[in-house]
């Protein structure tokens, strides 16, 4: 162990967060831990400072990099002609990727609309109402439903879903419907997960005392739960957005990638995800800078969910 | 009167739960429906000529063996790369930090990174290490863009492992007079290593079925690396592939069942090290 | 811990060096035993075939082939990244000048194809590409059932697409609302399944799933093509920068000899470039 005994008041826990190591904080006079020791313990908190501190560095990596490819276009056509403008026809020149926000928002509202009530459906259900061989059950299915690469989930899409798709509704069966019916099971692990752990936090106190009041199990669940959990629940939802409005293996396979906005349901539409994935191939020069500047965009927006996530938490804790 | 709000309390509550059990009946069978699927038109690719052996032909017939040393090969080197790095951040995150903006700054910047579409993150790998630092197509770009997606992810699982250590443990060594590091690293992380490892184990199971992020660091050539700076297609690019082309469907099946077990693979041998540990730690 | 971390740092550091250094050595031009082959994926069966084959017959080399695209293939080998560029499309008026020598090595015929089910046989090269650029979106405009046309196109990166805009839409734009695929085989399995869809693929790839139209009265045969007739065909090339290096001439004649034209190409669907050709 140490070469000299240092000397802290016994019982008295070394709190995460105050002065390192229990050195001097019981005086002088006693000795302290030899100077050997002290400095590599300096030099050990550093390095784990700067390991914390690469998830920092690999943020501002990431802006850098893709921003330094992707902010010509930015330069040469104008932000807003850029995020405004309605023409994705970059063989000509046309780099406006407003037609590709919209559609990726209408992809992500629909999957939430479908997901989000299944999802937070499951979790109360794993939460509140499964028994314990039930939840056994369950819980590891929707883990596992988390665990299915995305490039899986497309591939069923391409030759399950639209196929049945096609069949049923006629057309060809891309477009938003079959991209909201991929995109919600895909989206429904991460909203049940972080939406069950936001139920189980709520104290069973609460609970009882619903039920001893007479109210039934919904009653409670509806009425007292779910507003208790709202925070979480809300948090969840908007982590849900996010994973969908980023998604592209399994959007590519089932959204039929034309670049307008699709009248209707089932006509193909390109998004901010699917169209650097389909372009990235071939492009050259301008249109390739312009992929890199809706990456940029990608990024910020899934960072503007974050902060939200961030917001949402702060709010609903000072509001209590 | 009060028998009629009876009922319809009643009735509501039944509905209501009969609701609740039908969004779990679905998710369950979403989950159902997408692996028999793939089972059933996967297995009857699973031979071992398929598993090692090499593609050929204009279809891409024969195995798919390169693209499975890919995987293997791209996925154990990024948990090397992350790991150490991933376990000192959480280290001090959850020992030394102080709350403040730094560690607010860190915290932010760590759901950032796992909120990153993995799409950008390829970028991110072609422009940084592709093609910035030069490395060209290579196992060892993929593995450092992987390991900016894993990071996050076994930073906050090691650090929820760290402080689910007793504090009573601790106090014992540091009343018995160890510095600071000596307790996290002979007490605290041993105590937490099979959490840690089950968070590691579960972040390569990510890695191993990500398809954007490598296709633009690793390439998309047939090839079993050996170098990490060979190139190199790993499982979800070959089965993107064979699904575009949507020539050779039962290769693409047989590719989708063997990830799908792959990542399966993972996602138990984590359970199993979190349950054997658990009751190790019952006394 | 931390001697782990010093390790994968120096691991890194190490295998970065040596890479660098292995660059050098490449460009110092020690005797070429690797070549590289990018371009069309309607080329990239023949040309892995033929990639496995000639390093069946000679160990020592060995050929890597990539399908990402005509253009990506025919910009890598302009910007040496690859040695050869293999294309689906003829070279574009601002490509002409950069240097590539052109080595046709088949022809192939684009057919259109429909669903078994669609009544429709025939149509002229007009009423094709009003359809595909959209001023038909009925299949009654052209004797069918009145349904809307279920139009598939091929991404911009497909060589297929550009010969077939050029061919038949004369450089007319594409209807933006098309579907636009990143695959032959999911073109043609589109159209299989859907009742009112209409597309295109490289004659090799039609199967009795679909049905391919007979263009201007004349029906897409290997006959047909190899003599001319049917309207919609084109070369696939591979293209060199400047005159192949020894081992890519290897290569090209192995890929021009009898053994992968008339087994190879034929079994991809092409037309073989030298016998009967014109």
């Amino acid at each position: 162990m140490t070469d000299s005994l240092p000397a802290p008041s016994v019982g008295e826990p070394v709190e995460p967060g105050r002065q390192e190591t229990p050195t001097g904080s019981a005086g002088e006079g006693l000795s302290t831990i030899s100077r050997a020791t002290y400095v590599r313990e300096a030099v050990l908190r550093n390095l784990f400072l700067v390991c914390a501190c690469v998830a920092v560095a690999g943020v501002a990596l990431i802006f850098l990099f893709v921003g330094w490819r992707g902010y010509p276009i930015f330069a040469k056509v104008g932000i807003g002609a850029f995020l405004g403008g309605g023409v994705w026809h970059p063989t000509q020149g046309d780099f406006g990727i407003l037609t590709l926000i919209v559609n990726s928002l209408l992809a992500t509202v629909g999957a939430l609309v479908l997901g989000a009530p299944l999802a937070v459906g499951t979790a109360v259900f794993l939460s509140e109402v499964a028994g314990p061989r039930v939840r056994e059950l369950v819980r590891p299915a929707v883990e596992l439903l988390a665990g299915i690469p995305s490039v899986v989930y497309g591939f069923f899409g391409l030759v399950l879903l639209r196929p049945i798709v096609a069949k049923v509704f006629g057309g060809l069966g891309f477009g938003l419907f079959t991209v909201w019916v991929i995109l919600a099971v895909m989206i429904v692990p991460t909203i049940a997960a972080i939406s069950e752990d936001a139920l189980r936090s709520v104290p069973d106190g609460i609970r009882e005392a619903s039920y001893a009041m007479g109210a039934t199990k919904w009653q409670t669940i509806w009425r007292v739960l779910l507003p208790a959990a709202k925070i979480g629940i809300i948090d969840a939802i908007i982590l849900g957005m996010g994973r969908a409005i980023g998604e592209t293996m399994a959007v590519v396979m089932v959204a039929g990638n034309a670049p307008v906005i699709p009248n209707g349901i089932f006509a193909p539409f390109l998004t901010l995800t699917t169209v650097i994935v389909m372009d990235m191939p071939y492009a050259a020069g301008d249109h390739r800078t312009a992929l890199f500047g809706v990456a940029i965009v990608l990024f910020i927006i899934s960072m503007i969910f974050v902060a939200s996530i961030r917001l949402v938490s702060r709010l609903g804790r000072e509001v209590g | 009167m009060q028998s009629r709000e009876r009922i319809s309390k009643t009735l509501t509550n039944t509905l209501a739960l009969g609701v609740i059990w039908l969004a779990a009946i679905v998710t369950v069978g979403a989950l159902g429906t997408i692996l028999l699927y793939i089972i059933v038109n996967g297995i009857g690719q699973l031979t071992p000529a398929f598993i090692f052996g090499w593609p050929h032909g204009v279809n891409m017939e024969g195995g798919i063996w390169p693209t499975i040393q890919s995987t293997l090969y791209v996925t154990t080197l990024a948990m090397l790369i992350t790991t150490p790095v991933a376990i000192l951040a959480a280290v001090y995150l959850a020992e030394y930090a102080v709350q403040g903006r730094l560690v607010s700054t860190i915290r932010f910047a760590a759901d950032s990174l796992a909120s990153v579409p993995s799409i950008v993150m390829g970028l991110f790998g072609l422009a940084a290490f592709v093609e910035g630092i030069g490395m060209g197509f290579s196992v060892i770009a993929a593995a450092l863009a992987l390991s900016f997606l894993m990071l996050p992810i076994v930073m906050r699982t090691t650090e929820e492992a760290i402080r689910a250590v007793p504090k009573y443990i601790r106090w014992g060594s540091y009343g018995l007079g160890a510095t600071k590091w000596q307790t996290v690293s002979r007490i605290v992380l041993p105590s937490a290593t099979p959490r840690i490892v089950t968070g590691v184990i579960l972040s390569a199971g990510r890695a191993a079925g990500e398809t954007a992020v490598v296709i633009y660091t690793m390439g998309t050539m047939i090839n079993a690396p050996v170098l990490p700076t060979q190139p190199g297609r790993v499982m979800p690019v070959h089965l993107m592939l064979l699904a575009q082309e949507g020539i050779n469907l039962p290769a693409a099946f047989g590719t989708a069942l063997l990830l799908v077990l792959m990542v399966l693979g993972f996602n138990l041998t984590a359970r199993y090290i979190v349950r054997r540990s658990n009751k190790g730690m019952q006394r | 811990m931390t001697h782990r971390r010093l390790a994968a740092v120096l691991l890194v550091a190490v295998l970065a060096i040596s890479h660098l250094t292995g660059c050098v050595g490449k460009a110092t031009g020690a005797a070429q035993t690797e070549l590289t082959v990018t371009g069309s994926t309607t080329i990239l069966p023949i040309a892995e075939v033929a990639a496995d084959m000639f390093h069946a017959q000679h160990p020592d080399l060995r050929v890597l082939v990539a399908g990402v695209g005509s253009s990506a293939g025919i910009e890598s080998v302009v910007n040496g990244t690859s040695d050869i560029g293999t294309s689906s499309r003829d070279l574009k008026p601002e490509e002409k000048s950069l240097g590539l020598v052109d080595t046709p090595i088949a022809f192939d015929a684009i057919a259109v194809i429909v669903n078994p089910s669609n009544p429709v046989k025939s149509l002229t090269t007009s009423q094709v590409a009003q359809i595909f650029e959209g001023t038909i979106s009925n299949w009654k405009g052209v004797g069918g059932p009145d349904l809307p046309i279920g139009l598939v196109n091929r991404d911009e990166a497909s060589g297929t697409r550009e010969a077939f805009s050029k061919i038949v839409l004369n450089g007319g734009a594409f209807d933006p609302k098309a579907a636009v695929l990143p695959g032959t085989g999911q073109v043609r399995s589109v159209v299989a399944v859907s009742p009112t869809a209409v597309g295109y693929i490289s004659l090799g790839f039609v199967d009795a799933s679909v049905k391919a139209l007979t263009i201007d009265g004349v029906a897409p045969t290997e006959k047909s093509v190899a003599d001319g007739s049917y309207p919609i065909s084109r070369v696939l090339h591979f293209f060199t920068k400047g005159q192949p290096n020894p081992l890519s001439k290897r290569y090209i004649d192995f890929v021009l000899s009898d053994a992968i034209q008339q087994d190879v190409v034929r079994a991809a669907g092409f037309t073989p470039i030298k016998k009967g050709a014109k």
